[in-house]
């Protein structure tokens, strides 16, 4: 971490973003906080501009209204500081595993030293060692998505932008690398923007989350999960907090144009 | 597969993995197709149904092919053709692959040759060999000329395929990694390229053979091309079959190389089917 607060100053600030494909309203008026070492959970039906919002903010299209600035700097275009888990691995099929892992560090020209070290690092806590000789297509889709998250890591970024990243996965899978995700980043903790449709996902990994409505995306609302850090997911699945919000959010994401009656204990800004 | 038969019979796995080869069809339909073909041919001229003076067959054309070798004649000839052959393929390999690397990458540079090159793609080769010669004379230039046109076109097309079937995802991954356009090209765009270049240049060396000999028969007459000439119009048709022999034991070897290379550089595409 650069910056020497505790975690609770924006690092990453979306302000008015609107954008068309056209004359497609893909998404409007959007803004969001996102503090240092938060997890910022987005749900939203399919459709409704979320892979479209985390490319803007990835700098890799533009908006026509409003601004995304990352630590007080407008993003125009990607920055090294900024990592990307793709929802299709992203992996290239030609490197091989540790290749594609340090393909970052190449990019931005580390040294042979650092990168070696760097890689096998993130691919042992990735849980990845002993494969760095395979390439993509002879591994698991768990396994390509574990390479994808060492990819992003070993970039050490402030932000990971994480564009439904375990959503082609089975639902085994996909726990372990729930669990997997918050033990990484409860090592080393960085600011996360976690796209999902699972209500489920959305709940245990975010600290906070944002509901958007379909098209055109708008914020429709967000909340603190309140789960605190360390959390168990096993004892957060039991809890009634869990169970109360899930159902708030079910019901959310059923009836788009109302809103559900409120949890009273629950604070929904 | 059945893991206990061998030991029951006593057969080895090797003696067992050879003698389940042999009954695979492809292998012994074209055994028995070549014996059969061969064979015959051989007998009817063994039996005196050839005449040898319109027509050979298999041991009189083998007969003529030491011969030549012996003579020194067909390696001199094999020599002179290669040299417009390699010259041919050492200039349209580079040419090719920068031109379909421009075409593929860069809008303005494909509008600009898109026309010619495409004419040229549809156009039978054979019919420029005419105004080549005008143009570059009938020697080596002018023979080279005609290799580089027959064997140029699929390195074009298929390298400037290759680089438009870029994953659009992949080409996501190095922006959003800040890759420069170096990087990008060394990471992306050749990688992707390569099947695609190595079945292009398995194109190109058949044709550049093509090339060759419609260069050494339409132009000065020289090479492979000439002796094969000479001496069908000596009557000679063991001796003039003979050089078409070495073409396509060349044409052969040179598809086996490329397909060498081929799954040298898709190594990773081994286990994909999985
Ligand atoms: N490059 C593009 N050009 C035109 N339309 C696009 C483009 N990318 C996305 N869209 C459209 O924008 C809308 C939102 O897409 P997307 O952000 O992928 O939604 P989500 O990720 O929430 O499912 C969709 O209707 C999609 O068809
Ligand atoms: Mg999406």
């Amino acid at each position: 971490m650069s910056s020497s607060d505790n975690g609770t100053n924006p690092t990453l600030r979306l302000q008015g973003v609107g954008k068309w494909f056209g004359s497609l309203h893909v998404l409007d008026d959007i803004d969001i906080d996102v503090k240092t070492q938060e997890i910022l959970t987005i749900l939203g039906p399919s459709g409704c501009g979320k892979t479209t919002l985390l490319r803007i903010v990835n700098g890799l299209i533009l908006c026509e209204r409003g601004e995304i600035s990352f630590k007080g700097e407008v993003v125009d275009g990607p920055r090294p500081e900024m990592a990307m888990v793709f929802q299709n691995f992203g992996l290239f099929p030609w490197k091989r595993l540790d290749q594609n892992i340090g393909y970052a560090l190449r990019i931005q020209g580390r040294e042979k030293g650092e990168i070696d070290r760097l890689v096998s690092h993130y691919t042992e806590l990735v849980g990845l060692g002993g494969f760095e000789a395979n390439y993509p297509s002879q591994l698991s889709g768990g396994m390509q998505q574990r390479a994808g998250l060492a990819r992003a890591l070993a970039a050490q970024p402030d932000v990971l932008l994480m564009d439904e990243p375990f959503g082609a996965l089975d639902a085994l899978t996909r726990e372990t690398l729930q669990e997997e995700l918050l033990r990484i980043n409860e090592a080393e903790p960085k600011a996360m923007i976690f796209i999902t449709h699972s209500i489920d996902e959305a709940l245990l990994l975010g600290d906070r989350v944002l509901v958007m409505t379909p098209r055109p995306g708008r914020i429709r609302f967000q909340f603190e999960t309140g789960f605190g850090r360390g959390r168990d997911l096993e004892e957060i699945r039991g809890s009634q907090r869990f169970q109360a919000l899930r159902h708030y959010l079910w019901e959310a994401m059923r009836n788009p144009d109302e809103e559900p009656e409120p949890i009273p204990e629950l604070v929904l800004e | 597969m059945a893991t206990d038969a061998p030991a029951a019979t006593g057969i080895s796995t090797d003696e067992r993995a050879f003698w389940e080869r042999i009954k695979e069809p492809a292998v012994y339909v074209r055994l028995i197709s070549l014996f059969v073909v061969i064979g015959g041919w051989e007998l009817m001229g063994q039996t005196g149904n050839i005449d040898p003076v319109t027509f050979s067959y298999p041991s009189a054309i083998c007969v003529a092919f030491w011969d030549l070798i012996a003579s020194g004649q067909m390696v001199s000839a094999a020599y002179e053709s290669s040299q417009i052959l390699v010259a041919g393929l050492l200039i349209a390999i580079p040419l090719g692959i920068v031109l379909g690397i421009l075409m593929g990458r860069f809008q303005i540079f494909e509008y600009a040759v898109d026309t010619y090159v495409f004419a040229l793609y549809a156009t039978p080769v054979v019919a420029l060999a005419f105004p080549i010669a005008m143009v570059l004379g009938v020697d080596f230039v002018g023979k080279t000329t005609i290799v580089v046109f027959f064997a140029i076109m699929p390195i074009i097309v298929n390298v400037y395929h290759g680089v438009r079937n870029v994953d659009l995802s992949l080409l996501e991954v190095t922006r959003s990694f800040c890759s420069t356009e170096g990087q990008r090209w060394r990471d992306l765009i050749f990688p992707s390229v390569v099947p695609y270049l190595v079945a292009g240049l398995g194109l190109a060396c058949g044709r550049a053979l093509v090339g060759m000999v419609v260069a050494e028969f339409l132009m000065s007459i020289s090479g492979l091309g000439a002796l094969s000439q000479d001496y069908i119009a000596d009557l000679e048709l063991d001796k003039g079959l003979a050089p078409v022999v070495l073409l396509m034991v060349v044409g052969i070897a040179l598809t086996k190389v490329v397909n060498i290379c081929e799954t040298k550089f898709s190594s990773w595409r081994v286990r994909q089917e999985s």
